[in-house]
């Protein structure tokens, strides 16, 4: 349809309020599909942007800057990205108690707004710090939503050993995904949030899009051209659902399967329209509750390993998850080598061409 | 002297209606969360401005009302209901006389129900949750000191972690009118774990939560809260009288309170102190806690 002549123009992105749409959720769960569609559709996502890879080859939509600092946060705090530990969250809330933190993050997203007024900033690592945010972006006058996207932990667990060669074992990315479910739920109880599950992303991107872009009023969503439109359905590929595990399949201990299959039907419902009530949102504090009470119990019980592992420099059976380091999804892209301690501006001066032969030599992919 | 955490306590006057039943005594678990614990005496006219933003950054306020005059208890159950949070308040009752900071306080035994210790005791004793508040009637927090509070109550969990919270003193001349003090750094603690290691003690001029010696501490930035002194009113009752704050450096907060008050009262603006009026029709608290300060944060 065309307007006529006359008739107004659909509204002016320039003239939107500033809105950050944060998109949380685990690695491997449809984050950058999400973020990659959104910024079709108009959003913009901070750059330099992380590069498209073999794991992620439409790409990821995360701002460079955003997995650097996180990173740098992390390794602070002493926190891994796939960290199960529920303390983990206390470690990484005092550093986002800081007020230069709470500046720095604010400053750079104010830099971002004259390129866009809805900006979307996504990150594997996101959910650490999720209060760090919010608070940076009512810093800089804008409106803080959250989407957090919902893939069965199953196929979480599945594809992060596929595609990123985890050699922790499912039933510590299991309990990861747990731990990171049901903080990020609690942590955006009271902002204004969608969750999405990755199924009906992939099922019926418009109509999921449409929903998040209602309940969040992404003008840029609600107002898509109809080119932004064609390209989002040259993007959306169903077949990128490509792991289809089940939590049977997973030889989880008896305890943690049946909590972890408690907490997906749980987090799936809030995905219906309607869902996300008070009464469900208690049983996920019982939830919660039951996660804390049983890695408590399975770290009373496993000093044993942990002295040892002390003692010899590694846990036995996988490389340790060390805080800073990626384990997980674009979490799992490996230790942080010296290159990316390098800060960001002077790797830029790099020329691509010489960037290229040193990731060769290291065998990295990006 | 000390109070003992492990088992219950009683007083010395035999008040079996305030014996102390540590909640960590109690069968159950404590829940995961946070709960703020508000002692007042006569605050009707604060509350309205305290207590919504408290009741959103935690998950129980407890208002501990101290023999008040001015309907402070009914006042607070009618602001957290407009507040559509009436299901996060309780309110008790402590019915004895509470020595005021400084000479009477001192003359006090910790286990008389008129010392400070001891109604501190009984008030944190009534919190079920892992983690607790210690908040004033007249404390009113921005939206980021909101948040601030609710992201930190929630990732505590059982970390034996002390939070400190700035606070600004806000004279209020009239509706419209005011005075912020950004001249004063106050970095009181306000934040505690529940169990034994924390639990309150004596000082010389009021009471002290004790910790244990290993505890980890968490400092919120400046400019997320306020503390209400209104000019026209007597904002030192809960004090035995001046010269109760009068010598130690520990006491330098009280006794600048003492002289910004009495200098704002005489027309005199002092150092640090920044005036701020309110546009027509907003109350000078809301302005101050929700524009004013907030734009100080602004990048």
């Amino acid at each position: 349809m065309t307007d006529e002549q006359g008739q107004a123009g659909p509204p002016e992105p320039a003239d939107y309020p500033r809105k950050v749409l944060f998109v949380a959720g685990a690695g491997r769960s449809g984050t950058s599909t999400l973020a990659v569609l959104l910024q079709i559709m108009g959003l913009h996502v901070p750059r330099p942007e992380v590069a498209a890879d073999a794991s992620n080859p439409k790409g990821f939509g995360e701002p460079r800057w955003v997995v650097d600092h996180h990173d740098a946060l992390l390794a602070e705090a002493g926190v891994a990205v796939g960290d199960a530990r529920p303390q983990a969250w206390f470690e990484t809330g005092r550093l986002a108690a800081r007020d230069e933190e709470r500046a720095r993050v604010a400053r750079w997203l104010e830099g971002h707004f004259e390129d866009g007024r809805e900006l979307v900033v996504k990150d594997p690592r996101l959910s650490w710090f999720l209060g760090l945010w919010r608070i940076a972006a009512e810093r800089a006058d804008a409106q803080p939503v959250f989407a957090t996207m919902l893939r069965p932990p199953a196929e979480v667990a599945g594809s992060r050993q596929k595609y990123y060669n985890n050699k922790l074992g499912p039933a510590h990315l299991t309990a990861s995904w747990v731990n990171m479910l049901l903080h990020t739920e609690l942590a955006t109880r009271d902002s204004t949030r969608v969750f999405v599950r990755y199924a009906d992303l992939l099922d019926d991107w418009v109509r999921t899009t449409q929903h998040l872009g209602e309940t969040l009023d992404l003008r840029h969503v609600l107002d898509a051209r109809s080119e932004a439109i064609r390209d989002g359905h040259r993007f959306i590929d169903p077949s990128l659902r490509r792991i289809t595990v089940t939590l049977d399949e997973l030889d989880l201990p008896r305890p943690l399967r049946e909590l972890t299959a408690e907490t997906w039907t749980e987090l799936d419902a809030l995905a219906d329209p309607g869902g996300d009530t008070a009464d469900r949102r208690a049983t996920l504090d019982q939830l919660l509750d039951a996660y804390v009470t049983l890695y408590s119990e399975a770290e009373a019980i496993s000093r044993s390993s942990v002295v040892a592992a002390t003692a010899t420099g590694g846990l036995p059976g996988g490389t340790v998850d060390r805080p800073g380091v990626s384990t997980g999804s674009t979490d799992d892209r490996g230790a942080r080598s010296l290159a990316d301690r390098v800060p960001h501006s002077w790797r830029a001066k790099v020329p691509p061409s010489v960037r290229q032969g040193v990731r060769r030599a290291l065998g990295r992919t990006r | 002297m000390s109070v003992d955490a492990s088992a219950g306590l009683s007083n010395l006057e035999g008040h079996h209606d305030v014996d102390i039943t540590w909640p960590w005594t109690r069968p159950g678990e404590l829940r995961r969360g946070s709960t703020a614990v508000v002692r007042v005496k006569n605050e009707a006219a604060n509350l309205p401005f305290a207590l919504p933003p408290l009741l959103r950054a935690t998950d129980r306020v407890l208002v501990v009302d101290n023999l008040s005059t001015d309907g402070t208890p009914e006042v607070a159950a009618e602001t957290a209901a407009r507040a559509g949070l009436a299901d996060r308040l309780t309110v008790l009752s402590y019915p004895y006389e509470v020595a005021r900071a400084g000479a009477e306080h001192l003359a006090q035994h910790e286990r008389s129900v008129h010392s400070l210790v001891y109604f501190y005791n009984w008030c944190f004793a009534q919190v079920a949750t892992t983690y607790s508040w210690k908040w004033d009637g007249d404390m009113v927090l921005t939206r980021e000191g909101e948040l601030s509070l609710r992201d930190l109550g929630r990732q505590v969990g059982r970390e034996p972690a002390v939070v400190r919270l700035p606070r600004h003193g806000l004279y209020l001349d009239d509706d419209r009118h005011g005075y912020v003090d950004l001249g004063w750094r106050n970095r009181e603690e306000w934040g505690f774990p529940t169990g034994p290691d924390f639990v309150y003690g004596k000082a010389f001029e009021w009471e002290i939560r004790r910790t244990p010696p290993r505890v980890r501490r968490v400092v919120l930035p400046d400019l997320l809260c306020v503390e209400l002194k209104h000019l026209h009113g007597d904002e030192f009752a809960h004090w035995t009288d001046p010269e109760s704050f009068a010598t130690s450096w520990r006491n330098q907060r009280k006794r600048r309170e003492w002289e910004l008050f009495h200098a704002l009262r005489d027309g005199r603006v002092p150092g640090g102190v920044l005036e701020v009026t309110a546009p027509e029709g907003v109350h000078v608290v809301d302005y101050v806690t929700r524009t004013w300060l907030p734009r100080r944060l602004r990048v």
